[in-house]
C-alpha cells in the first residue's frame, strides 16, 4: 500500500510540478504572478481531449496539438493584455496588482469561453493504456507510468532547452535583465512571447496528462491552481527545480494522506505541507540562488 | 558616424531632452558632461532605444534609427554600455563577456575578439573562470565594456565608466577607452570626470537642462573659463599631472 501510494502520488506530483514550473518560469522571466495559469491546464486538457476523439489521433500526437495550441493561446493573450500592465511595472507596486486582477478576469473570461464551447458537463477523455502493472502487492495503473515518463521528459527538454541554447541563454538574460539583454541584441519582446509559451505548453501538457484519470471539465483550472502554487511556493517561489521538487512534495503528501488519514480532506494536505515548509523555511526549500534568472 | 537633431525624450510626461543636436565623429571619442540628472543617461538611451524619442532624429552611419528597437540598433553596430556595471552574477566572467556576442555567429571573428578584450583588459582573463559575482567594481566596469565591444561595434557609448572607481582603477578605464579608439571603435562617452574626459576626447558637449548648454573642441572646453569654474575643480598643475598619466 505505501509503494502503491508514493507512485501514485510522485506521477500526480509530476502534474503540480510541470503547472508550478510554469508558474515559476512566468515569475522569474517576467515578474507576472499568473492567476490564469488554471485555465491553460484546463484549455489544453479540452484541446487535446477534443483533438483525441473527434479527429481521432493517435494520444501521443494530441500531446502535440494541444501543447501547440496553448502555447499560442498563452502567447496572444501575453502580448495583447498583460504587456501593457508590465509595461508600467510589475511586481508588489499598484501596477502589480493590475495585472493580478487582469489575471483573475482572465481567469474568468476562459472559464466561460470554455463554457461556451464545451458546455460545462465533465467530459471523458478515454485513453486506453493497457492493463495495470502488477508485481506481488503492488498494482500500478499505467497512465501513471506515462504520467512521469512524459513529464520528466518534458523537463529534461526544458532544462536542457535553457541551458544549452543559444535561445534558452537569451531568455534567461531577459529574465534578469531586460534593457541589459536588449543592449546584447536580443530581441526581448520575442523572447517574453516565447517563455509565457512555453509556460502555457507545460501546464497543456500536465492537463493532457491528468485528462486520462480524471474527467475533463471546465472548472478543473481552480484546484491545480492553488497546488501549483504551492508547490511552486514549497520549492522556492521562481526557482524551476524547486517547482518540480515542490510538485513531487505535494503529490506524494496528498496521496499518503488520503490512503492512510482520510481521502475526503485530500486537498487539504497540499496546504497542511505549505504551511510547514514556511515555517521552516519561509523562503521554499530551494534558495533564490537556483532561480531560471542566471 | 551619430547625429543627433533637435531630440526630444522623457519618462511618461516629464520631459528630459528638450531638443539635443549633438554629432560624434568617426574613430574619435566624444564627450558629453553635465552634472547628476542633466539627463546624460536618458540622451543614450534615447540613442540605442531603451526609451523612444518623442521628437527628433537620431542618424546612424548614415541612417535613420529613432524608433527601432535596441536589438536591431545593436545589429547595427552601436552599442551602449549602461551605467549600474550590471552583470549576470551566476556566469562566470567569460560567459559573461561571450554575451556580448549574441548577435554574431563569426567564429573566428568572436575568437579575435576576446582576445581584443583580455589584451585591454588582462585582469579579466585572469578571472575568466570566476563568478562575475566576485569581480570588484573596477573589473565589473570593465566587464561591462568588454561585453559591449564583443558585439564588434563601429560605435560604442559609455555611461560614466569611472563612476565610483579608485584613481588607479579609473586611469586604467581611460587608458583602455584611448586604445578603444585607437584601434578603430568611436567612442561616445559620458562622464562627471570632466578632466580626465575631455583630455581623453576630441570633442565635448555640456548639457544642462535638458540642452545643449556648450559644446567645443576638448582641448578649448578645458581652457574654457565657464567650464572651469563649474566643473573643474584644482589647478592647471592638476591638469597637466592628469594628462602626463594617459
Ligand atoms: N526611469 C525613469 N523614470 C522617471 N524619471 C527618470 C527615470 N530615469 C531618470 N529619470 C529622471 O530623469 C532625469 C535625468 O536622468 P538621467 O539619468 O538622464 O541623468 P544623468 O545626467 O544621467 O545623471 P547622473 O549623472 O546622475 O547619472 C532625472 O531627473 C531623473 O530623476
Ligand atoms: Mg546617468
Amino acid at each position: 500500500m505505501l509503494v502503491d501510494l508514493v507512485m501514485i502520488g510522485l506521477s500526480i506530483g509530476m502534474i503540480y510540478g510541470l503547472v508550478a514550473l510554469g508558474i515559476s518560469l512566468i515569475y522569474s522571466g517576467l515578474d507576472i504572478v499568473h492567476f490564469a495559469h488554471g485555465e491553460m491546464y484546463m484549455f489544453g486538457a479540452f484541446i487535446g481531449m477534443t483533438v483525441y476523439t473527434q479527429l481521432n489521433l493517435l494520444y501521443p500526437f494530441t500531446f502535440v496539438v494541444a501543447l501547440l495550441g496553448t502555447a499560442l493561446m498563452g502567447i496572444v493573450i501575453e502580448r495583447v493584455f498583460y504587456r501593457r500592465l508590465t509595461a508600467g511595472g510589475g511586481g508588489y507596486t499598484v501596477a502589480g496588482m493590475g495585472i493580478i486582477i487582469c489575471g483573475f478576469g482572465m481567469a474568468l473570461f476562459l472559464q466561460n469561453l470554455a463554457y461556451v464551447i464545451w458546455d460545462p458537463t465533465p467530459k471523458p477523455f478515454p485513453v486506453d493504456f493497457g492493463r495495470a502493472i502488477v508485481i506481488g502487492d503492488i498494482y500500478y495503473p499505467r497512465v501513471y507510468l506515462w504520467i512521469v515518463i512524459m513529464a520528466v521528459a518534458l523537463m529534461v527538454v526544458l532544462n536542457v532547452f535553457l541551458r544549452h541554447t543559444k535561445l534558452g541563454l537569451a531568455i534567461r538574460a531577459m529574465a534578469r535583465n531586460k534593457d541589459i539583454a536588449f543592449l546584447m541584441g536580443i530581441n526581448v519582446p520575442l523572447m517574453i512571447s516565447l517563455t509565457f509559451g512555453v509556460a502555457c505548453a507545460l501546464a497543456a501538457a500536465a492537463g493532457v496528462l491528468i485528462g486520462p484519470i480524471n474527467h475533463v471539465e471546465i472548472y478543473m483550472g481552480y484546484l491545480i491552481l492553488i497546488k501549483g502554487f504551492a508547490a511552486a511556493v514549497v520549492g522556492g517561489f521562481g526557482s524551476l527545480p524547486g517547482a518540480v521538487v515542490g510538485g513531487v512534495i505535494v503529490g506524494v503528501a496528498e496521496s499518503l494522506g488520503a490512503g492512510y488519514l482520510s481521502g475526503n480532506y485530500k486537498d487539504i494536505y497540499a496546504f497542511l505541507i505549505l504551511i510547514f515548509v514556511l515555517m521552516v523555511r519561509p523562503s521554499g526549500l530551494f534558495s533564490v540562488e537556483t532561480k531560471l534568472k542566471a | 558616424m551619430l547625429k543627433i537633431k533637435d531630440l526630444h525624450a522623457g519618462y511618461g510626461r516629464i520631459q528630459i531632452l528638450a531638443g539635443v543636436n549633438l554629432e560624434a565623429e568617426e574613430g574619435q571619442v566624444t564627450a558629453v558632461l553635465g552634472g547628476n540628472g542633466t539627463g546624460k543617461s536618458t540622451l543614450l538611451k534615447a540613442i540605442s532605444g531603451l526609451i523612444v524619442p518623442w521628437n527628433g532624429s537620431v542618424e546612424f552611419d548614415g541612417e535613420p534609427v529613432e524608433g527601432l528597437r535596441p536589438d536591431r540598433i545593436v545589429r547595427r553596430g552601436l552599442v551602449q554600455v549602461t551605467q549600474g556595471k550590471e552583470v549576470y552574477p551566476a556566469m562566470s566572467v567569460e560567459e559573461n563577456i561571450k554575451l556580448g556576442a549574441y548577435v554574431r555567429s563569426d567564429r573566428q571573428g568572436i575568437a579575435d575578439d576576446f582576445e581584443r578584450v583580455y589584451s585591454y583588459f588582462p585582469i579579466l582573463k585572469e578571472h575568466r573562470k570566476s563568478h562575475a559575482g566576485i569581480l570588484s567594481g573596477g573589473q565589473l566596469q570593465m566587464l561591462c565594456i568588454g561585453r559591449g565591444l564583443m558585439a564588434n561595434p563601429k560605435m560604442i557609448m559609455l555611461d560614466e565608466p569611472s563612476s565610483a572607481l579608485a584613481p588607479q582603477a579609473v586611469m586604467d578605464i581611460f587608458r583602455s577607452i584611448n586604445r578603444i579608439r585607437r584601434d578603430g571603435t568611436t567612442v561616445l562617452l559620458v562622464e562627471q570626470n570632466v578632466r580626465m574626459a575631455l583630455l581623453l576626447a576630441n570633442y565635448g558637449y555640456v548639457i544642462k537642462d535638458g540642452v545643449i548648454h556648450m559644446e567645443g573642441l576638448a582641448r578649448d572646453l578645458i581652457n574654457d573659463d565657464n567650464v572651469r569654474l563649474s566643473y573643474l575643480g584644482g589647478t592647471v598643475a592638476d591638469t597637466t599631472g592628469a594628462a602626463a598619466t594617459l
